[in-house]
């Protein structure tokens, strides 16, 4: 046991597919006790990501460790405390649910018979049927079953929403709340529906060109990222500190900051300039920010 | 349980639209002295969000005063002075009015005019306070 609370540790990682370097020389730590929402465009690496950490997928160099132990060497115990949700099934087809479930409850050393048996019935799931009988969301579903079963402290969902019409997926976020108010569990999911994020992550990442550029609490990039719409009368050039971008009409200015400056607020005020502050929802914040 | 409402994609942060509801509903007597608040995990199950958040919030409302932490019976809104109370509905209701004002300048409105609309809007909607005491 060390003294750090990095679940995730992830120094240099640089991995390229043929030609294409996908990841390059990222660096990230994941802490205990956070839900991190993973956003980045179509093809930013995000599943790439994901498998590097999880060593589904090799990596070209760089060093990850997942609870202080090396990624390609992880113990037994330790792999008993992760459980992934991929974003495709890779679950036997042709076993029934109840069979699939008895399967993959001998590969753990701990396995909560009354999780399964609460979600099976609230999520209202055919245990007689095989995989390949059910619906894309009713596999999901199982699929998260299947991942909260051994009680983890690190869940990994890649686009864990995707095959989820908008009532499932309500109830899934309900679960992952459940999860984090119960549990001391680490959670990071990928994702690139922005509103299902808002709602229980906490911190906020972005993947663009192979690096995370972005990392923060959500609320304080909420807090931090604002558009201001700057009305002024003579022509004279405002100069406005950490600025994303701008585009002057016939208002004035409107811009965006990474971050609000509040003395240079204050003095811009005082001077009879009228400055509008909007704050800006995650969607239009994650447009900014990868723009 | 659902006496919260939040709107998660807006701008501002669900811990702050969570503080100033819970603010208002205590400075307007939704909310009065001793009365429970539900548990984080109640509040956070029923609105979906990150029980961090509501902490985060509940909190905030520790810190201002406006809730007081009961060892083992969770949040109760604390006992307060009444000239605080009053400061700080006046000090939200400033915070409106300079919103206003600003819209107003924007729009090209004085103050004269400003003044004589909202005198005009409380006797239409019989909201002052000399005739609601007759």
């Amino acid at each position: 046991m060390s003294n750090t609370s990095a679940v995730i540790n992830i120094k240099s990682l640089t991995k390229a597919y043929k030609k294409e370097q996908v990841l390059k020389s990222l660096d990230w730590q994941v802490n205990q006790g956070d839900i991190v929402g993973l956003l980045g465009k179509n093809g930013a690496g995000k599943s790439t990501l994901i498998k590097s950490v999880l060593n589904i997928s090799d990596i070209d160099s760089g060093n990850i460790t997942i609870f202080d132990e090396e990624h390609q060497h992880l113990s037994a115990q330790t792999k008993g405390r992760i459980s992934y949700v991929p974003q495709e099934n890779d679950e036997i087809l042709w076993l029934s649910v109840s069979d699939l479930i008895k399967f993959r409850k001998q590969f753990y050393y701990q396995w909560s018979d009354e999780k399964v048996a609460e979600l099976i019935s609230r999520w209202d799931i055919d245990t007689a049927k095989t995989l390949a009988e059910l619906s894309p969301g009713q596999v999901q579903r199982v699929l998260i079953i299947l991942a909260l079963a051994p009680l983890p402290e690190l869940i990994i969902f890649d686009e864990p929403a995707a095959a989820l019409d908008p009532y499932a997926r309500r109830e899934f976020l309900k679960e992952i709340v459940s999860l984090a108010s119960t549990e001391n569990i680490t959670i990071v999911f990928s994702t690139h529906i922005v509103s299902d994020l808002e709602r229980v992550a906490n911190k906020v990442a972005i993947l663009e060109q192979g690096k995370i550029c972005y990392f923060d609490d959500l609320d304080t990039t909420k807090e931090n990222v604002v558009q201001l719409i700057i009305c002024h009368t003579d022509d004279a050039e405002i100069d406005v500190p950490n600025l994303l971008r701008s585009k002057k009409n016939h208002q004035g200015l409107n811009c965006v900051v990474s971050q609000l400056d509040e003395n240079w607020l204050e003095k811009i005020q005082k001077q009879g300039v009228a400055v509008t502050v909007n704050p800006m929802g995650l969607e239009d914040i994650f447009l900014e920010l990868t723009a | 349980m659902d006496q919260f409402t939040i709107s998660p994609s807006s701008g501002v942060p669900i811990y702050k639209q969570l503080f100033s509801q819970i603010e208002r509903m205590v400075l307007n007597g939704y909310f009065s002295v001793g009365d429970h608040l539900p548990s984080v995990r109640q509040v956070a199950t029923s609105l979906e969000v990150n029980p961090m958040t509501v902490s985060k919030a509940y909190g905030l409302l520790e810190e201002r005063g406006y809730l007081t932490r009961l060892r083992g019976k969770g949040m109760v809104v604390a006992q307060r002075d009444e000239a605080f109370c009053e400061q700080e509905k006046f000090k939200m209701l400033n915070k409106m009015i300079e919103e206003l004002l600003m819209q107003a300048q924007q729009m090209g409105v004085n103050e004269k005019e400003i003044i004589d609309l909202v005198t005009a809007s409380a006797s239409k909607n019989g909201v002052n306070s000399i005739k609601s005491k007759e």
